[in-house]
């Protein structure tokens, strides 16, 4: 009877399942799979809200003080202050700029020229396999150190990059990342670099999931190669590289190191952003309530950012994202 | 009709040569420029040509304590690997398994956490640690690290349990197996890639961060990241110290990559997807 009773229980917690427990414990058994459950869920949670949830909401009080290392007894509440000297600044005005800028152009390049390898590569055989883990080289090297090989490079006077375009007329004499009219674009180019690869990859695995039988189908009916992409290709492998994009573009928007150790936001702000000005406000001139303000305004656009793409993807309805 | 698609083959393979070479060469350089003597690696126009030396090498070893740098990297590393795994796994296998749209919405915050700015975090946690004497300390870095790091653990893993059949586990239930025997016994072994992906990407992670690093330790406890900042900024130490110094830093994450490249591009989409 015993053995009968226990066949039919399941992860849901049937009902004849839960009598057949329930009388040894005093609780249903799909009440104590939660539990479980939750206890191994719990040390994760627990931790991510301690030591990356807690800091951020200190975060965020730490920026209605005129808070600072340097004279830490003078720290003092100033309500908005902190928000408000960031918004009459106009180099924090252009670290904005900068950093929708960065992230725009980064996301939309990486995207186009991912899109354009990944359709290369769609063909699964040997050369193609071989050529994509190379291809990921680039994502595996230390963002600093990409920051560095391409400062080296692009030099005017030595860089294999550099040199030849200053003499051919198409950087200045100091060379890409010294004009502040394209040292922010040069950087999209050297993000591209590195996280084309990347966005190439997830494209190619969304390309193998479109159903074969609608691309034949498109072919039969006279589509041409162009029509086949722009209205079959694209919108079916668009939702499965929407998460991706996302996270891409959040990733972009705390771009670091490789401004940090090129231009470190100049020349005259021109890269800028709000990262490197954040932590020039607070891990440099040591003004913790500025810096925190900072801090605050990029997480709240990450915010915003991840808000529009649940809002898009609706987890929970669409199981499979 | 046969040459044409021989000929588009050819056109699409010469391609993807090219974009092989645009996002090699860069690489390529980086560690040819460790063998290059400093005169011909400043020199303009630029050379490709040049009698390879080891002076560079020398130089790193001379400047910097390699020992005690790849100690600290790799203790940094593993801890916060372990740590990351420890308690990501679980929780990754727990919400796949809750069936509920609350344990997706606890998924998703896992996964914004990862997407977390580090500043957010650094300035609170720096004070943080500050006031109870771990700051300059191996355990600093490490339990900010994992913060971030197990985040994605959980968020990667829910992702592989989500997509590996559940009916062994119950029948394994329904035979009489515990819960956590369930768990370790018969859902774990199924979703091994899953956790190799999960360790590569936490160790590449930890090892490649260098903010947190270059903040949390002190001269005895920096790691190689940190050092490569300050082989840039020192006077007397050129490009040359900086790709032999990569050679420490930077190849061995590149050579796991590619020894693990299948477990790397599986985690890749699985991860997002």
């Amino acid at each position: 009877m015993f053995g009968v009773e226990l066949s039919v229980v399941s992860r849901d917690g049937a009902a004849s399942g839960d009598d057949a427990t329930a009388f040894s414990t005093g609780w249903s058994y799909a009440r104590k799979r939660q539990m479980f459950l939750a206890a191994l869920a719990a040390p994760a949670l627990l931790y991510v809200l301690a030591v990356a949830v807690g800091p951020m909401v200190q975060g965020f009080l730490y920026s209605f003080d005129n808070y600072n290392l340097i004279r830490p007894a003078s720290r003092h509440f100033v309500g908005l202050d902190n928000y408000l000297a960031l918004w009459r600044d106009p180099t924090a005005r252009r670290a904005v700029i900068n950093t929708f800028a960065f992230t725009f152009g980064a996301v939309t390049l990486e995207f186009v020229l991912g899109l354009g390898v990944a359709l290369l590569l769609w063909r699964d055989d040997w050369f193609n396999r071989v050529a994509l883990g190379l291809l990921l080289i680039p994502a595996t090297v230390t963002p600093l150190v990409v920051g560095l090989i391409f400062k080296a490079l692009l030099n005017p006077e030595y860089g294999m990059l550099g040199y030849p375009l200053a003499e051919l007329g198409l950087s200045g004499p100091r060379g890409l990342l010294a004009e502040p009219e394209r040292a922010l674009a040069t950087l999209v180019a050297i993000d591209a670099w590195e996280w084309t690869p990347l966005m190439a990859l997830i494209l190619l695995a969304g390309l193998k999931t479109l159903p074969t039988d609608v691309l034949e189908a498109a072919a039969v009916d006279g589509a041409t190669a162009p029509q086949r992409f722009w209205l079959v290709i694209l919108p079916l492998s668009l939702p499965a590289a929407f998460l991706a994009l996302i996270l891409r573009m959040m990733d972009a928007f705390r771009v670091f190191d490789i401004i940090f150790v090129t231009t470190s936001g100049g020349p005259a702000d021109a890269t800028n952003t709000l990262m490197i000005y954040g932590v020039k406000q607070g891990l440099e001139f040591f003004n913790i309530g500025a810096a925190s303000a900072v801090s605050t305004l990029i997480v709240v656009c990450i915010l915003v950012m991840a808000a529009a793409f649940i809002a898009v993807l609706k987890p929970g309805r669409n199981r499979h994202v | 009709m046969f040459d044409r698609d021989r000929l588009l083959l050819i056109v699409r393979r010469l391609a993807i040569c090219v974009v092989l070479v645009v996002a090699l060469a860069p690489v390529v350089w980086l560690f040819s420029i460790a063998y290059k003597p400093t005169s011909d690696i400043f020199a303009s126009p630029p050379t490709l040509l040049f009698s390879p030396t080891f002076d560079n090498f020398q130089s790193v070893f001379r400047y910097f304590h390699l020992g005690a740098l790849l100690e600290s990297s790799l203790i940094i590393a593993i801890g916060s690997t372990a740590l990351s795994l420890l308690i990501g796994v679980p929780a990754g296998y727990a919400l796949a398994r809750a069936e509920s749209p609350r344990a997706i919405w606890l998924a998703y915050f896992f996964l914004i956490i990862r997407t977390v700015p580090p500043i957010a975090t650094l300035i609170p946690f720096y004070l943080l640690m500050r006031d109870i004497g771990l700051l300059g300390t191996w355990w600093a870095v490490i339990i900010l690290n994992s913060a971030l790091n197990s985040a994605f653990v959980v968020w990667m893993m829910f992702s592989f349990f989500r997509a590996a059949p559940a009916s062994i586990e119950e029948a394994a239930l329904t035979d009489g197996c515990t819960d956590f025997g369930a768990f370790i016994r018969v859902a774990l072994p199924t979703v091994v890639p899953g956790l190799i992906a999960s360790a590569i990407f936490c160790i590449m992670f930890s090892w490649n961060d260098f903010l947190y690093a270059m903040f949390l330790t002190k001269a005895d406890t920096k790691t190689i990241s940190v050092a490569l900042l300050s082989a840039y900024g020192t006077k007397d130490i050129s490009w040359g110290t900086l790709g032999a110094l990569a050679h420490f830093s930077t190849l061995p994450i590149v050579a796991m990559m590619i020894l693990l490249n299948r477990y790397f591009v599986q985690g890749l989409t699985q991860g997002v997807h």
